[in-house]
């Protein structure tokens, strides 16, 4: 194998040492053996045999590709990809005006990025998902379950059951209507308790210890292979306070980044991430940009943007590579995520349909 | 820096190489440039013996002048210039993509570099009908959307099919990964195995910075190191096999109101040829749009500093 030494994943020191010595491809590195390389650059003997086992490893890889073709890890045609993509589910939101502009749902394989003021529903979206992504594939969804990552303490359990228990009764009133067989067979294992126990629950409180879980997840993944969704809600609240060095951060960023982006590709699941706003003062004005900064933006694939307009919640797609940019308005009522209603319709009586335990922005009149 | 060893050159045998290094010459590089009299007296062996070595290894390590006027029909002939399908672009970069350079898009997030590498593949793919290879280090490669331009290009379903199957698409998530993927495409070319990869003319990777800036930054140098070796890998392969190589990067600014500037800094810039910066909304002032800004940064044909609309939509 003419591969050079310098681009072997072997630690910095090792590398130094060999280059120092002469050694050029890995070829040469292979036929020199343990006993040589330890001698010419100094090293024991048991650390001359992992060098060599890492750099067969490469090697072996490499030729392996070669001679085999399509068998090695991801790498395929365009064509076969198109087919993938086409049989691939997207997680429904509930709100069909959001799975429009997003193309269907929520991607799998791929980072979405929800940013969005302090109570303008990030946290209420992302419960709506792990709920979703476990309806069952007649009705629609990806049978998946979900892991729910939470830095910021907002996961409410009461308001999950509530999520859930609509979500429940929605699919059987479809059920009803359609009185198919398959429907009444998913129905018996989408119960409330079903639901809860197939969320797994992580709490992260500091930004090492969310590094460290993202770092674990693949192992997890691999045990619990349902699990199709992963929602990390708040990832920028560890990054943002007492981080002196900033060049660390967006080191540790972009490494997380790449991280996820292999989770979401190996495992097919979707990966969800939540994030702030900060404000940038411009010349004559400011305005509210996602926090983390500007190299952050490039990590999440599809990104959205929720704000707010006098009363009414909107969500702006920011960045998407199959989508156009939109905007729709959407509701949180006290069954989840939904869409708007029209203003004539009943539903007065629950109140506007603004989510209970948020208060609304303006002090309403009471009549 | 290459070890002088037993088999390197005829004439270079395994006592020879025994006694040079016990005098200290260890490789080929020490060998050439040490005074052959002294080295002949120190190590007690023949003057001729080492003189025909020196002039075997010099034949074998050092690099050929070469002729300007051969260089340029070298050049003339296998140098081809790719239409990028836009029209604006081709106009930007002076016709299209050249092969044997390294052409970089830079932009903001949501500024249209993944739509604009995708519109060039789909071009590449369908119109001039050779094949591509997409490196994806951001997951943004949507195979749906590089339907829907296909099919905004023609109507005819097998054309399709067969443009979809002359673009390969391989997903390296990381610089290593990356790295062997270069390795493996070059070892495949200069085999010349004739697989599902045909006529290679093009090579996209989408993004660099995405796999280089979690190695930046810090007290370690091994960041700017790899940056090197890749970019190293990515101009012979440009070079070597004619290839034109599309990199994107991204931007970043100096403080929160600094103008927008290429990432990976200095030693990077001086990698690709040409430059284009794609800026969005904010330059345009409207809402919604697919409509981008497009300047050259960079180039070595043409002014700097011109700008054209391209449409992404």
């Amino acid at each position: 194998m003419q591969r050079e030494v310098g681009t072997l994943p072997l630690a910095p020191a090792l590398r130094a040492r060999l280059a120092a010595a002469g050694f050029q491809t890995a070829q040469e590195l292979l036929d020199t053996g343990p006993c040589g390389l330890s001698k010419e650059i100094g090293i024991s003997r048991e650390e001359a045999l992992e060098a060599l086992q890492v750099v067969r490893q490469e090697c072996h890889g490499d030729a392996a590709r070669t001679a085999g073709g399509s068998g090695a890890t991801r790498k395929c045609t365009a064509l076969e990809l198109l087919e993938e993509e086409q049989t691939q589910g997207f997680i429904i939101t509930f709100c069909s005006a959001l799975d429009n502009i997003l193309g269907g749902g929520v991607q799998l394989t791929k980072i979405t990025e929800i940013c969005g003021a302090p109570g303008v529903g990030k946290t209420q979206l992302c419960m709506q998902l792990a709920v979703d992504v476990q309806i069952p594939e007649c009705f629609g969804g990806v049978a998946g379950e979900a892991v729910f990552i939470d830095t910021e303490g907002s996961f409410m359990v009461d308001r999950v059951v509530d999520i859930a228990a609509a979500c429940v009764q929605h699919c059987h009133l479809i059920a009803e209507a359609q009185e198919e067989e398959d429907h009444q067979k998913a129905l018996e294992t989408f119960s409330l308790e079903n639901i809860l126990s197939h969320i797994y629950y992580f709490r992260c409180r500091d930004y090492i210890e969310l590094l460290a879980q993202v770092y674990l997840l693949p192992e997890f993944l691999s045990e619990h292979s349902k699990v199709r969704l992963v929602v990390i809600d708040g990832i920028a609240f560890p990054f943002r306070h007492d981080f002196e060095d900033l060049s660390l951060r967006t080191r540790l960023l972009n490494g997380l980044a790449q991280q996820l982006i292999i989770i979401a590709n190996d495992h097919k699941s979707a990966v969800v991430l939540t994030n702030q706003m900060t404000t940038r003062i411009g010349q004559s004005q400011s305005t509210l940009v996602p926090a983390l900064g500007e190299s952050w933006g490039h990590a999440a694939t599809v990104r959205l943007i929720f704000h707010w307009d006098n009363n009414q919640r909107l969500a702006t797609l920011y960045k998407s590579p199959s989508q156009k940019e939109s905007t729709i308005a959407y509701h949180i009522t006290p069954h989840g995520f939904r869409d708007v209603q029209p203003p004539a319709v009943a539903h007065s009586a629950e109140g506007t349909g603004m989510n209970p335990r948020k208060r609304p922005r303006t002090e309403e009149e009471k009549q | 820096m290459v070890v002088l060893r037993a088999g390197l050159c005829p004439g270079l045998t395994e006592d020879m190489i025994q006694l040079l290094r016990a005098n200290g010459i260890k490789t080929v590089v020490d060998f050439v440039s040490s005074d052959l009299e002294d080295v002949a007296q120190k190590c007690s062996l023949s003057y001729k013996a080492l003189v025909a070595v020196r002039r075997v290894l010099l034949a074998q390590f050092s690099a050929f002048p070469a002729n300007g006027a051969d260089l340029y029909e070298e050049l003339k002939s296998s140098t081809a210039i790719l239409p990028t399908g836009s029209p604006s672009l081709d106009q930007l970069l002076d016709s299209g993509l050249y092969t044997g350079e390294v052409i970089e898009l830079m932009g903001a997030p949501g500024s249209g570099k993944t739509q604009v590498c995708l519109g060039i593949a789909a071009s590449v793919s369908l119109g001039l009908k050779q094949h591509v290879l997409f490196l994806d280090s951001t997951g943004g490669f949507t195979a749906s959307r590089l339907y829907q331009m296909l099919q905004a290009q023609t109507e005819d379903e097998e054309e399709h099919l067969e443009a979809l199957q002359r673009i390969q698409v391989v997903r390296a998530f990381s610089i290593y990964e990356l790295l062997s993927a270069l390795q493996e495409l070059r070892d495949r070319l200069s085999q010349q195995v004739v697989s599902s990869v045909g006529p290679l003319k093009m090579v996209v990777l989408d993004s660099v910075s995405a796999v280089i800036y979690p190695l930046l930054g810090g007290k370690q140098s091994e960041g700017l190191a790899l940056m090197m070796q890749l970019s190293r890998e990515l101009k012979t392969l440009a070079r070597e096999f004619s290839l034109a190589v599309v990199v994107t990067n991204q931007v970043t600014r100096d403080s929160s109101t600094g103008p927008l500037k290429p990432a990976l800094g200095r030693s990077w810039s001086f990698v690709p040829s040409t430059r284009v910066l794609l800026e969005g909304r904010e330059a345009t002032g409207e809402k919604a749009t697919t409509q981008r800004l497009a300047s050259l940064a960079k180039s070595p044909r043409q002014p700097t500093g011109i700008q054209v609309e391209l449409d992404i939509g």
